[in-house]
């Protein structure tokens, strides 16, 4: 006998499935990815986006501010100036957001391995969700990346962007050990975890303290004309 | 001044600036190679920039001789008129590694002297601004001084983890693949040390789709 696949859905009260299923449909059709590119896996973009791969057929498209961007593509090795920017722009997007490592750089350095100036494991400081790994990664490689990220949020497995709240220890402390003790982001995000119940064993820790040490409250930026 | 002119005027500098020493490069007609001591490079700028021309320092590049406990700068001038190069090397201690700036006589210098220093540490007097430039993050010591190094302090700073899916393992034995053994890579990097709590973290499913990834772009590469 044929064996029929069953996909595991998640449990609980129906009427809550329904909706659920409904979001996470609703979610994996219209995904925007935010226009920031690093390194230079960025270089087959393009053709993603334009005609010959079209990407847009599977309702990704471009979007131009964080705030509104579901999913944050790191194109290729990540310069620890850069993580800094890279690190500001993800705590500003809202949730649920999701990250795709392209490139080879991405995963373990690539062929900057050896390099005092770039960030080696990416998700060390960010919860990754997918890997497209090659240097660079082809077009078609990039769509079927995206095919797997819809799959896995139509199925509601891809929940990366949790860890970030519920181990955010380990995220910090590893930002730390880059940027130093001072490291501060505008983004409150233990507030944040504590507010949408996301607290978790790795929420607070010992880096967590030294931020609560060091934090300056943040003043409005002065208005001139 | 025409070519000609140039070249007589240049065979003659060593009578005016002593020390100068100018060698001709003989694969290519426009280079002229030109050593001078330290002290001798602003006299012998001014003179190429004022009489012969060479308005334009396209760069300035620093070698770290740490055998010889020097560093040497080359300053590279072209001049629009007579589509010739200068290159002048000079010689200055490593340490304390201090040398003049030349803002006053080409501006762009301030941007290549800021990042000389920030890459080597070798200080230059009168420059406008000797702050950090592109490595704002850095604290160590300069990273291109040979002195430094740069596998070390990634081995210590950073974690690493090994790339090796499934899909490659077949590959490489099936013959595929390019495989180059330990002994005749440059760089040889002792075997991860992963930390429990890497363990945790790089164990989701993504891992495992991203090989599947790599197998389908291997494949595309193969194909085209
Ligand atoms: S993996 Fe290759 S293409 Fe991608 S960022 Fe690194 S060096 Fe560039």
């Amino acid at each position: 006998m044929k064996e029929i696949k069953v996909e595991n859905r998640r449990e609980g009260n129906i009427l809550s499935r329904v909706f659920d299923e409904l979001n996470e449909f609703c979610r994996a059709r219209s995904l925007f990815i935010l226009h920031y590119c690093t390194g230079c896996g960025a270089i087959e973009l393009p053709p993603v986006m334009t005609s010959r791969f079209d990407m847009e057929r599977l309702g990704v498209q471009p979007m131009v501010t964080p705030r509104q961007a579901d999913i944050l593509l790191i194109t290729g090795y990540v310069s620890i100036k850069t993580l800094k920017r890279v690190m500001l722009t993800y705590e500003q997007m809202g949730s649920p957001k999701y990250v795709i490592g392209i490139c080879s750089c991405t995963v373990n350095g690539g062929m900057y391995w050896q390099s005092y100036a770039t960030a080696k494991k990416l998700d060390e400081y960010m919860p990754v969700d997918l890997y497209i790994a090659g240097c660079m990664p082809r077009p078609e490689a990039i769509i079927s990346g995206l095919r797997s990220l819809i799959r896995n949020i139509e199925l509601g497995e891809s929940n990366n962007w949790k860890k970030y709240y519920e181990n955010y220890d380990y995220y910090l402390g590893n930002q730390q050990k880059l940027f130093g003790d001072e490291w501060q982001t505008p983004v409150d995000v233990i507030g944040e975890a504590e507010h949408y119940g996301l607290v978790g064993e790795g929420t607070y820790g010992e880096h967590t303290e030294i931020l609560q040490r060091v934090q300056q409250p943040l003043k409005p930026l002065e208005m001139r004309l | 001044m025409n070519l000609s002119q140039f070249e007589a005027w240049l065979a003659d500098i060593d009578h005016r600036i002593a020390g100068v020493e100018v060698t001709a490069s003989n694969l290519n007609k426009r280079r002229n190679r030109v050593d001078l001591p330290a002290d001798k490079l602003v006299l012998f700028l001014e003179a190429v920039k004022g009489e012969a021309s060479f308005v334009h320092l396209s760069a300035i590049s620093c070698v770290d001789w740490i055998d010889d406990g020097e560093f040497e700068l080359v300053y590279h001038l072209w001049s629009y008129e007579l589509n010739q190069l200068i290159s002048a090397h000079i010689r200055v201690s490593r340490d304390p590694g201090e040398y003049q700036s030349i803002y006053d006589l080409y501006r762009p210098a301030g941007f290549f002297e800021r990042d000389i220093h920030e890459m080597y540490g070798l200080y230059f007097h009168g420059a406008p601004d000797m702050e950090k430039f592109i490595l704002t993050e850095w604290n160590g010591i300069p990273p291109m001084r040979k002195e430094f190094d740069s596998e070390e302090f990634v081995e210590q700073n950073f974690s690493w983890q090994e790339y090796n899916p499934e899909w490659l393992k077949e590959l490489v034995a099936e013959g595929g693949g390019v495989v180059i053994p330990c002994e005749e890579q440059r760089f040889s990097r002792s075997v991860a040390t992963d930390h429990g709590i890497d363990q945790q973290h790089s164990n989701w499913s993504g891992c495992d789709v991203s090989s599947k990834l790599c197998r389908i772009d291997s494949k595309y590469r193969g194909g085209d």
